[in-house]
């Protein structure tokens, strides 16, 4: 218990640094803005009480608002994804159920699974994020290209993590 | 009372996001938070340090560029006094300051933190109202128009960057000197819109684009592109696609300006008005 404590304080900071110092930094003709970040909610596990998940996104949003200089945006996005992610685990659920106390995690469950997994709260998260980050819906399919683009990159990203985990 | 609390059971985590959802959506709606000094200043004591020295770095890393910078800029200033010391041999020159009263004040600061790939971007510069420094002053780099200050702590302020879906300046076609609404459409950090301007008007792809001096907070003439490309679209008026001269992404040192005579000119209009 202290010892998934201590290990998820760690990917927090980890992630939120990365996030700042170098993904905030990324830009390809302002199209492609992947946030990181969210594989923090990506890998908590399975069985995290909903209302801590909901709690744990909101300061995950929270911090990375204070950096980027945008209040409520990214917390507001990552609650959502905090919220959905108990109903995308049960839809997707394997047959013989979640083994207790893991981690969603490619090596358990298999490559599909977690591809669409992941995809899932990733989109809706993104989604969220750049429609609330422009704030109209003009332009709106300029900003779903945005979404689309930015949502690949965060995958990549999410995959090549999991991909090492994997390894290790 | 069990139906409550079977009521709060059942929906305990709808209500926690829903709560978690509404606090977000507070601060996103009340978005002068960032801008609050108090906020700024809190922010700026927690990451200080950090930025501070990312900041530093990169200015390392851009010496050759910044030299470059400012050499150009040494020749320029070299040459407009060259015109002024030529102007004041000339017999009806006075040099008396009464009559050219400075109306503008340049002040130099470093930016701490910077963006460009937002859609509401804003950078922060490390000077504040101890140097002097107000909300609404103009901020120029380059030459070029770089921002408008939002928010000022003691030692830093915000800026909302030119590269800022809200951002509006009024700008004239240095050649004709047509002036309409500059504005960012969130799509290339190079390029900005020019609208209002009548279709009657000619121009051609190059022409300079400056400020007009209008709004109290530019100087007038300040460059802020060239024309690039150009549509008519249902309307009697162009679109002007302007490329800036000012690259966002290589902002480092910009001069804040600073209007004595705004006042008076805010004064006057609300007189009027």
């Amino acid at each position: 218990m202290i010892n998934s404590i201590l290990r998820f304080s760690l990917i927090f900071i980890l992630l939120v640094l990365l996030q700042v110092l170098l993904f905030n930094n990324i830009q390809f003709s302002g199209y492609v803005n992947p946030y990181i970040y969210i594989i923090f909610i990506l890998l908590l596990p399975v069985e995290i009480p909903s209302w801590l998940l909901l709690i744990l996104s909101f300061c995950m949003g929270m911090v990375i608002d204070f950096y980027s200089g945008s209040p409520g945006m990214h917390s507001s996005a990552s609650v959502l994804a905090g919220f959905v992610r108990p109903f995308v685990l049960r839809f997707i659920s394997p047959r013989d159920g979640y083994e207790p106390g893991a981690s969603p995690s490619m090596l358990i469950y298999g490559f599909r699974w977690f591809l669409f997994y992941s995809l899932t709260i990733v989109i809706i998260h993104h989604t969220a994020l750049f429609y609330l980050e422009v704030f109209r819906f003009t332009d709106f399919f300029r900003t779903l290209l945005r979404v689309m683009l930015s949502s690949l990159f965060t995958i990549i990203f999410v995959l090549i993590i999991e991909f090492y985990r994997r390894g290790r | 009372m069990r139906n409550l609390l079977n009521f709060l059971e059942r929906y305990n985590n709808l209500i926690i996001f829903l709560i978690l959802e509404g606090i977000a959506v507070y601060f996103l709606a009340t978005r002068n938070y960032y801008h609050n000094t108090r906020t700024v200043n809190s922010v700026r004591r927690l990451t200080y340090g950090f930025e501070e020295n990312i900041s530093n770095m990169r200015s390392y890393f851009r010496l050759h560029e910044i030299n470059e910078n400012l050499a150009s800029e040494n020749t320029a200033l070299r040459n407009s006094i060259n015109r002024l010391v030529r102007n004041s041999s000339s017999v009806f020159f006075s040099v008396s300051d009464t009559i050219y009263q400075q109306q503008y004040q340049y002040t130099t600061a470093r930016l701490t933190d910077n963006s460009v790939n937002k859609q509401k971007n804003f950078f922060i510069i490390n000077k504040g109202t101890r140097h002097g420094l107000e909300k609404d002053m103009a901020i120029i780099a380059d030459g070029g128009v770089a921002g408008v200050i939002v928010g000022c702590s003691e030692n830093f302020s915000v800026a909302m960057s030119l590269l800022n879906l809200d951002f509006r300046v009024s700008a004239r076609i240095r050649s004709n000197g047509y002036f309409g609404s500059l504005s960012w459409d969130g799509r290339d950090y190079r390029k900005a819109t020019l609208s209002d301007i009548p279709q009657h008007v000619v121009f051609s792809i190059g022409d300079t684009i400056e400020t007009t001096g209008y709004s109290a907070v530019f100087p007038e003439g300040v460059m802020v592109g060239t024309v690039t490309d150009f549509e008519k679209p249902g309307s009697d008026f162009y679109t002007i696609t302007v490329l800036l001269k000012t690259d966002y992404r290589k902002l480092h040192f910009v001069d804040v300006v600073d209007n004595k005579k705004k006042k008076e000119l805010i004064e006057l209009d609300k007189q009027i008005q």
